[in-house]
């Protein structure tokens, strides 16, 4: 009925081999970094077809085929946006696999079945980059969060990490019951399931309280996966309780997922609908943007402090879609492009400021920043990069995080009307705020002694290790690059934003 | 879709003997549902639990959705009850009335005011976008068409949830193992 195209599955179908070997190698071997290498070798595998995908116009074999290719019937589509993300997730978990590789030996936890969990989470995610359908695209958001439950709950014997996979388990239930009925609502007015063909049946119920209802709880529960306020309420405490190297993929990874799934629901099945998602959408941001910064301003504990601006940022992201409210279709292109940017940037400098958090915090013992005094003097390399990432998230020059803000403010700004102004408004505000709690971590380990009891000389000799490291390395680079050449993310914003200008024609 | 507008009296509502039995299925269904949520007793709330899914399932069967029906009988009530059975035999949970588990009047009263809007906002709803619509009896969907569509349009994610229940099977053992805390070996 559907002949298969093996080439655009290959991402997938790649992946989903690694899944398995990884149980397979963990099984026969005690050696279980074999286990990660396994699973490195597999992603990076799995990056070659995104790359053959993407470029496909170009190379010999498969110009015929072209880019876009529409799988069954139109409910899994491989076109650029798809594979933008595809890429942007492997990425993601390659970075958090490397995070992982030292905390776990230091740990001593189960290894080879962590692994084998955070590739079936990511496997997830790259499924869901190209769903397009109801069906397909829950399956693929419970890969994601389904492996992601059980990782934050990994330190068995510690308390807070039970709290923190129990308060993530519920909130994800109540969500995905909260989108489900959504779903339903939606399938009753509309008789589809599929993106493309809701857009059009849409237009003919769109009047009907009920599907504003069906609206506004499919959003809900993708909002509460982006922790947007006020679903927001597990995120730190998550954060705070999880294995660090799975807060740094729940707060990246599984967050780009679920903007993948708001993304692709909100611009893709609802186009034709800005009125009814826009205000709501509106209200989300705006909210997510003020409660994370001010909240985040009282916080003491970097782990938790990252969580509360990982909403503000959310909230930041919100904002196009806010802006989308009274806009038309030329426009809506490019409100989604601000996302993507935002996203592409967010996922790079979010998990730097992940790598490097973890490895100050294992070396002096704490995530409380008052105890990261005077760190310059014992690391400065340690420091400066402390530094990179967090003024990237406040949006400094040269560093990427401020483009990903420009590209926010000029998408709002650009759709000419009072709710794109007064999102930006709030948004120039909120960025003054987050200054305020990012430069906090900085200064007691710029500006204050070290500690009395510390032993510096241990602290200095201490080597980073290598698989963090070169994590650390990676992310600086790209934050860097990205800051310096904004070009390249925001190619990558308008070259997804190219299926939203498809529609709107 | 087998939805038809015509104008539709109570009186016309009542001589349709699919109504009776809709109703004879609903309100059993509603008093389960109820029940769970409002017993003292775990065991109790679990065996109404029977009532609630039983009554979903013959709603299914009254749809014309046998394959689906008979899910519902045999994964729910049939695995997913016992399970919890078992589950409450082995934890050692108390298995007589237990107060702990109804909260305070002050927690009920908002939440059954909450609930209360949010059911009247989306029945509200529903019957606005429904209330007029007619549902015909329908040819009953047949298995060889789900199988059909499952192995073919909605492989992607029926191989997907494939991979969510060994993940959870997995992610599962090694949570639940009792072995020495933090230790590996």
């Amino acid at each position: 009925m559907f002949p298969l195209d093996y080439h655009a599955l290959l991402p997938e179908i790649i992946l989903a081999v690694t899944v398995l070997v990884t149980l397979v190698v963990d099984l026969t071997t005690r050696k279980k970094y074999l286990v990660a290498l396994t699973a490195m070798v597999g992603l990076f595998a799995a990056f070659v077809p995104v790359l053959t995908l993407a470029f496909c116009d170009s190379l010999e074999f498969c110009a015929a085929a072209g880019v876009d290719r529409v799988l069954f019937g139109g409910s899994y589509v491989v076109d650029g946006y798809a594979l933008v993300f595809k890429g942007l997730f492997i990425f993601a978990a390659f970075i958090a696999l490397l995070l992982s590789i030292g905390y776990l030996e230091a740990d001593r936890y189960y290894e080879g079945e962590y692994y084998f969990l955070l590739i079936a989470s990511a496997l997830g995610a790259v499924v869901m980059a190209s769903s397009r359908d109801f069906v397909s695209m829950i399956v693929a958001l419970e890969l994601v969060s389904g492996p992601a439950f059980l990782l934050a709950g990994w330190r068995k014997g510690d308390p807070r990490s039970n709290e923190a996979a129990l308060k993530f388990f519920i909130t994800g239930i109540i969500a995905l019951s909260l989108l489900l009925f959504g779903v339903s609502l939606l399938y009753g007015l509309t008789g589809t399931i599929q993106f493309d063909q809701i857009a059009v049946a849409s237009m003919a119920v769109a009047d009907l309280p009920l599907f504003t209802l069906a609206v506004i709880f499919v959003l809900l529960g993708f909002g509460f996966k982006v922790s947007a306020v006020p679903f927001h309420f597990w995120t730190p405490d998550t954060y705070e309780g999880a294995p660090k190297p799975v807060t740094a993929w729940i707060a990246v990874g599984s967050k780009a997922a679920g903007f993948v799934g708001l993304l692709t629901v909100a611009y893709l099945a609802f186009p034709g609908v800005t009125e009814v998602w826009g205000p709501v959408m509106w209200v989300l941001a705006l909210l997510s943007m003020t409660v994370g910064n001010i909240v985040a301003i009282k916080q003491t504990n970097v782990i938790r402090l990252l969580g509360y601006s990982s909403i503000a940022q959310a909230g930041f992201m919100l904002a196009p879609f806010g802006a989308a409210a009274a806009s038309g279709a030329d426009s809506l292109s490019q409100v989604f492009a601000a996302t993507v940017t935002y996203l592409v940037i967010f996922v790079v400098m979010n998990l730097g400021a992940f790598a490097v958090v973890i490895i100050i915090g294992s070396r002096v013992g704490s995530y409380e920043f008052e105890d990261w005094a005077g760190l310059n003097r014992y690391a400065p390399g340690l420091a400066i990069m402390l530094a990179v990432f967090f003024m990237s998230l406040a949006g400094i020059p040269p560093l990427a995080g401020w483009f990903a803000k420009f590209a926010v403010f000029q998408a709002t700004i650009g759709v000419g009307n009072w709710w794109g102004y007064s999102i930006a408004i709030a948004a120039a505000l909120n960025a003054v705020i987050a200054f305020v709690y990012y430069a906090k971590v900085l200064k007691p380990a710029f500006f204050d002694p070290v500690p009395k009891g510390v032993d510096v000389e241990a602290l200095e000799a201490a080597e980073i290790p290598a698989p963090i490291g070169f994590a650390l390395a990676l992310t600086a680079f790209g934050v860097i690059v990205l800051g310096v050449f904004p070009g390249v993310a925001a190619n990558l914003g308008q070259y997804t934003a190219q299926v939203v200008a498809a529609l709107g024609g | 879709m087998p939805t038809l507008m015509e104008t539709v009296t109570m009186a016309d509502w009542f001589r349709e003997t699919a109504n009776w039995v809709f109703l004879l299925i609903a309100f059993p269904t509603v008093f389960g549902a109820w029940r769970t949520v409002s017993s003292d007793n775990i065991v109790r709330a679990v065996l109404y639990l029977v009532v609630a899914l039983g009554g979903t399932a013959a709603m299914f069967l009254m749809l014309g959705a046998a394959f689906i029906g008979w899910t519902v009988v045999l994964v729910y009530i049939g695995a997913v009850v016992i399970l919890f059975l078992m589950g409450i035999m082995i934890t050692r949970a108390p298995l007589g009335a237990e107060a702990k588990l109804s909260h305070g009047r002050e927690v009920k009263v908002p939440a059954a005011l909450l609930s209360g809007i949010l059911f009247a906002v989306i029945a509200g709803s529903v019957v606005d976008a429904f209330g007029a619509s007619i549902i015909r009896p329908f040819e009953p969907t047949l298995t060889t068409d789900l199988a059909n569509v499952l192995f073919g349009r909605f492989i992607i994610p029926f191989e997907v949830v494939s991979f969510v229940l060994l993940a959870a099977l997995i992610g599962g053992i090694v949570l639940a193992r009792q072995d020495d805390v933090g230790g590996l070996e």
